[in-house]
């Protein structure tokens, strides 16, 4: 169909033929008179299909809804056009008027785009492996090591692993999900409280033995199922109730209700017959896609709506908890309280002060911040270099950074403490590690910080030990770390086709690494993005491979130089004046910071739609010191998190 | 309070004679079965061996064509093997090398399928194709109790590469049932030994079989599809997704059949091949970190020659690392540093010596695996004699990251298939889906076209 479609375009036929299909008028002067421009000054020597100059490749832009889907790349490519840096110098250039028209018909575009309310549509997903362990224990009191039984889930969007195109099913999966559920079952039965919890039991009083016996003798009838499947009817109801997250359908409880009464009528008169029915009625619950897949209901309408109340009850208790809700949030949907915003504002409160928002405090640390590397077994630290290292302590560096998520959100309540504080978590081992005096024990507790160097995320021993090389430090990996978590400024990918250079051939590790970045970068396609990268990793050398502190290199007392520049060129030398510089520049480090949660609550990636909303919780965080527990709220109320859109597909079919 | 789990057997007392005990016929040699394995019709098997970050170009293509070759450095430990060894050059992955694409995920994902991938965070996975060894799998499958294994060392990596704007899962798979799923590697030897041979190995841990498993599964496919009616396109998607997973699971767990199958299958010798294996399993602890990874890779490869020989499965791909692997090498002599770091090795002479090594140990596993293969004896053949098994990775040369000139490989005869003992080189980018289609012919599975095949590359047949 675009192929046709360009064909037409080619060979100058389309308006009749396309007006005639009835396009809008805009698509139409899109293909009439702004098109035809960008096909002659972008695409036709550099950004097609065949040479892709910078990755790039314009002729897909024949929609307008194209260009609006891309918003954020053309908000950049107007730039550069303005700029005068496109086309470049030796191509052929754009005269004025062509651009004005260009440029001008583009933003209407964009602007158009962000005016019509856009909530963006949120598939079904398999709840991750974490989120799956949090709502078995939730659910039924046992706690399980989804390491043990699942393979890692894949992440996507902003780096998370709640994405929901990402969280595939296959048959592995389903048969390690059988496996878990059996084992679940298996040990919540084995702990007589932990069951008793879930299943009160049916006890047969004395009385209604004897009408059985009386019936049975009478009418030749056995009603003794009548009491079990009554106190069943409870039991199951209130188990699927909390699994499905929501008040379940008449078929479905009846469903369970004939699988209990089969699998009852099976067993002989046994002591546990009540409850090996109960068990297996429970693993058809586990395994039901009601509980594994979080799905929300399409509506038969094009325009964004509110999601139900149960619906709502979930993303708040998956996004702040990693598990389903609990009585009360369903209660509260149950009175539809969670659609009016006075009301909702209540639950997440309360739910900011659960202990259970540790979960979340952990979930999102450990990989926004990529420190979940240290978990993984090819990822090591070279022994042989750093003896010193150990799983254990590579461990509690997690521990650090979680718990010190987590203070930020509840104790100081300041997310820019994340940059710079005067404080840290440790135990003694740890303490030690950094040379930290006067600390024992193995648990971990807030340390008051004398010395400046550690407090926030750039001191944190689990950051530089995941973003060095296995033998030594690499300025590079934390430099482009610091791009991408704190100023949200990820770097371009390297640019193909660099040539060898002669002088790359001779160095070696003995050489200065300053001096070996220097020279890596003295081709002019890599000094652009390196300059500032490497610089903001050499503010950080005094920190070695393993995240202790050190005033020189190695055996040579090779003096270290801590000093670089910023791109926008304020100076600085060394963590302190490098953190301070991060925390000067909030209003980045608050839209980065906003886009990651943003993405982590609604399990997909940001994009340009959600501009404002990005905008608006950036607002929120510096005109309120960073505000955590504000700022969590906010994205609670954020519009993508309370509407959505239906599936397109859907709406046709209704 | 703690209480004893309901056992299995009170259970089974309650449910009388409708059910039977398994497997316990299992435990004890079978005696018909010998017989009926000689007369059994030897099966052609598929291994595929996945390696990242590319070889040391000057140390990989062996010297001499033809039959007349002499084996370069990297493919040294292949020495007792050169007559059952086809090593390929010039092979090209033509529709991943194109401009504009990342290094390595749009190179990996793509190993067997042949196609380019759609760039994405992951809101839209498509691998535009089913790879290789899936499509012997729809072929091959249906005769054994897996229609096919994927085995691999590391989890699949975290997070999306904002640099270059791909998600990591593209780099953590090279098998892909459909355009849009990944098969979930197995990378832990223990379950991946139980999930073949628990029934079969006394001693080893028993899952048992659960008396209403199927009304479990039943029902909640009734679930499912319930929930399809209402859903839609992408909603559809998962639920199928779900439906046929649960599906393969049923058909597996309550056939009786295949299993009994499969069990009959379990010659002496590979009962005694599993006792063994399953004893060092039980040796084998996985740290948090630090374990030995020539160890585990090497268990990972023993469960893998045995899921061919016991003919639980006829097609298996095994990743020795994920995209852009990490993995720290400092084990080896003479190696520091991790691989992909070293594999930009900038022509620096120090770090081209130590991505020398670390191509060579995965060239000295490969060989372990295939002598594996030929001490499986099949009547009078060994299992390598009835396979093919691929060792290759998705670049050439790990700094430069081009899909020209494909470091391949292919060892055993293919059940006769294959005409090996040869070093060949062709036409400078040949289509590296000619050799897929040459191999799947071979397999007997019918297909007439692979990815963008331009003919079967009939050298390599017999």
């Amino acid at each position: 169909m675009r192929f046709a479609l360009i064909t037409c375009l080619a060979l100058g036929l389309f308006t009749s033929t396309l007006s005639a299909a009835g396009y809008p008028p805009d698509q139409i002067h899109y293909w009439d008179v702004v098109m035809p421009i960008m096909r002659k000054y972008c695409n036709q020597e550099c950004h097609n299909a065949d040479d892709l100059k910078g990755g790039l490749n314009l002729e897909r832009y024949d929609f307008i809804s194209r260009i609006q889907r891309d918003g954020e790349l053309f908000t950049s490519l107007i730039r550069l056009v303005e700029n005068g840096e496109m086309p470049p110098e030796n191509k052929l250039q754009m005269p004025a008027a062509e651009q004005d028209t260009l440029l001008s018909y583009i933003k209407k575009y964009l602007k158009e785009a962000l005016a019509i309310p856009n909530p963006g549509q949120i598939p079904p997903r398999r709840l991750s492996m974490r989120e799956y362990a949090y709502a078995i224990q939730d659910l039924t009191g046992v706690s399980l090591d989804p390491t043990e039984f699942f393979p890692k889930d894949p992440s996507g969007g902003e780096g998370f692993d709640n994405f929901a195109r990402v969280l595939y099913l296959n048959p592995l999966l389903m048969e390690r999900y059988l496996e878990a559920t059996e084992y679940i079952v298996e040990e919540a039965y084995c702990n007589v409280d932990r069951w008793e919890r879930i299943v009160p039991g049916y006890r047969q009083s004395l009385g209604t033995a004897l009408r059985v016996w009386w019936q049975r003798v009478r009418h030749d009838r056995d009603i003794s199922l009548e009491g079990p499947l009554a106190a069943a009817e409870t039991q199951i109801t209130d188990f699927a109730t909390r699994a499905y997250r929501r008040i379940l359908l008449p078929q479905e409880k009846q469903k369970l209700l004939d699988f209990f009464t089969e699998v009852y009528l099976q067993l002989p008169a046994i002591p546990e017959r009540f409850d090996i029915s109960m068990q297996q009625v429970f693993k058809a619950v586990l395994l039901s896609p009601n509980f594994l897949i979080r799905q929300e209901n399409d509506r038969p309408t094009e325009d964004p709506y509110l999601v139900s109340s149960f619906e709502m009850a979930s993303r708040l208790s998956f996004f702040l908890w990693s598990s389903i809700p609990d009585d009360t949030l369903m209660q509260a949907a149950y009175r539809d309280e969670l659609l009016q915003p006075e009301l909702l504002r209540v639950q997440i409160t309360r739910m900011l002060r659960s202990p259970k928002l540790k979960r979340m405090a952990e979930s999102f640390a450990s990989q926004w911040l990529e420190i979940d590397k240290l978990a993984d077994p090819s990822h090591s630290v070279d022994d042989k270099i750093f003896p010193e290292y150990s799983p254990d302590l590579g461990k509690w560096m997690q521990q650090e950074a979680v718990d010190y998520f987590y203070y930020t959100l509840t104790g100081s309540n300041n997310l820019l403490e994340l940059i710079d504080g005067r404080y840290t978590f440790l135990n003694e081992p740890l303490a030690e590690h950094y040379g930290i005096e006067g600390i024992d024990g193995e648990n971990m507790r807030r340390v008051q910080l004398d010395d400046p160097i550690r407090g926030g995320v750039l001191g944190m021993g689990g950051v530089l030990t995941a973003t060095s090389l296995p033998h030594r430090t690499s300025p590079v990996l934390r430099g482009k770390w610091v791009l991408e978590k704190i100023l949200g400024t990820p770097a371009k990918a390297p640019p193909p086709d660099v040539p060898e250079l002669e002088e790359a051939k001779k160095t070696n590790d003995e050489m200065a690494l300053r001096e070996l970045l220097t020279i890596h970068r003295a081709n002019p396609a890599c000094q652009g993005c390196h300059q500032e990268m490497d610089d903001l990793g050499f503010a950080l050398e005094n920190f070695d491979a393993i995240g202790r502190w050190r005033d020189s290199y190695g055996m040579k007392l090779v003096d270290i130089d801590a000093s670089g520049i910023m791109k926008s060129g304020e100076a600085f030398n060394g963590p302190v004046e490098l953190k301070a510089l991060l925390r000067s520049k909030k209003a980045q480090f608050a839209k980065s910071f906003s886009q990651k949660v943003l993405g982590f609550a609604l399990g997909r990636g940001i994009d340009f739609k959600d501009s404002k909303t990005v905008a608006a919780l950036s607002e929120t965080l510096l005109e309120n010191d960073f505000d955590a527990s504000l700022f969590l709220t906010e994205v609670a109320m954020s519009y993508p998190f309370r509407y959505k859109l239906s599936d397109p597909v859907v709406v046709q079919e209704f | 309070m703690k209480r004893k789990a309901i056992s299995r057997r009170k259970m089974l007392q309650g449910l009388g004679a409708c059910v039977a005990l398994p497997f316990l016929e299992a435990m004890t040699p079978p005696g018909v079965s010998t017989a009926r394995y000689v007369e059994r019709i030897r099966p052609k098997r598929l291994a595929v061996f996945y390696f990242p970050n590319g070889v040391h170009s000057e140390h990989w293509t062996p010297k001499g064509r033809g039959n007349d070759f002499e084996l370069s450095r990297t493919l040294k430990p292949l020495e007792p093997f050169k007559k059952d060894l086809l090593v390929l050059s010039e092979l090209k992955n033509r529709e991943v090398d194109v401009r504009g694409t990342d290094g390595h995920y749009a190179k990996t994902a793509p190993f067997l399928t042949c196609h380019n991938i759609t760039k994405t965070t992951g809101s839209n996975i498509d691998v535009k194709g089913v790879s290789m060894d899936q499509v012997a799998a729809r072929q091959l499958g249906g005769a054994t109790m897996f229609p096919s294994l994927e085995y691999g060392v590391d989890p699949i990596i975290s997070g999306v590469d904002q640099n270059v704007g791909y998600t990591r899962l593209y780099g953590s798979a090279i098998s892909w049932a459909s355009p849009n799923q990944p098969c979930s590697k197995e990378i832990d030897p223990h379950h991946a030994f139980n999930r073949l041979f628990r029934t079969v190995v006394p001693g080893a841990s028993s899952g048992g079989q659960d008396p209403w498993r199927k009304s479990v599964l039943d029902l909640v496919m009734d679930d499912a599809k319930r929930l399809n009616k209402h859903l839609g396109a992408a909603d559809q998607n998962k639920m199928s997704e779900y439906l046929e997973s649960v599906r393969s699971v049923e058909k597996r767990l309550t056939s009786q059949d295949k299993l009994r199958e499969f069990e009959a299958n379990i010659t002496p010798d590979i009962r005694k091949e599993l006792v063994k294996l399953n004893v060092r399993l039980k040796d084998y602890v996985e740290v948090n970190s630090g374990y030995d990874v020539t160890q585990k890779v090497r268990l990972m490869m023993d469960i893998n020659a045995l899921a061919l020989w016991s003919d639980a499965t006829r097609v298996t791909t095994f990743m020795f690392g994920n995209s852009v692997s990490n993995r720290n090498f400092s084990f080896l002599d003479g190696v520091t540093g991790n691989h992909h770091t070293i594999s930009h090795h900038r022509s620096n002479d120090r770090l081209l010596d130590m991505y020398s090594k670390i191509n060579y140990w995965h060239t000295e596993q490969y060989a372990y695996f295939l002598e594996k293969m030929r001490s499986m004896k099949e009547g009078d053949q060994s299992l390598l004699d009835q396979s093919m098994v691929l060792y290759g990775s998705s670049l050439r040369d790990g700094n430069s990251h081009q899909a020209t000139n494909l470091p391949i490989v292919v060892a055993g005869k293919g059940g006769g298939a294959l005409k090996t003992g040869q070093n060949l080189a062709f036409e400078k980018e040949t289509p590296l889906a000619n050799l897929y289609l040459a191999m799947l012919k071979a397999l007997d599975v019918k297909v007439d076209q692979f990815g963008d095949s331009e003919r079967v590359l009939t050298e390599i047949l017999a």
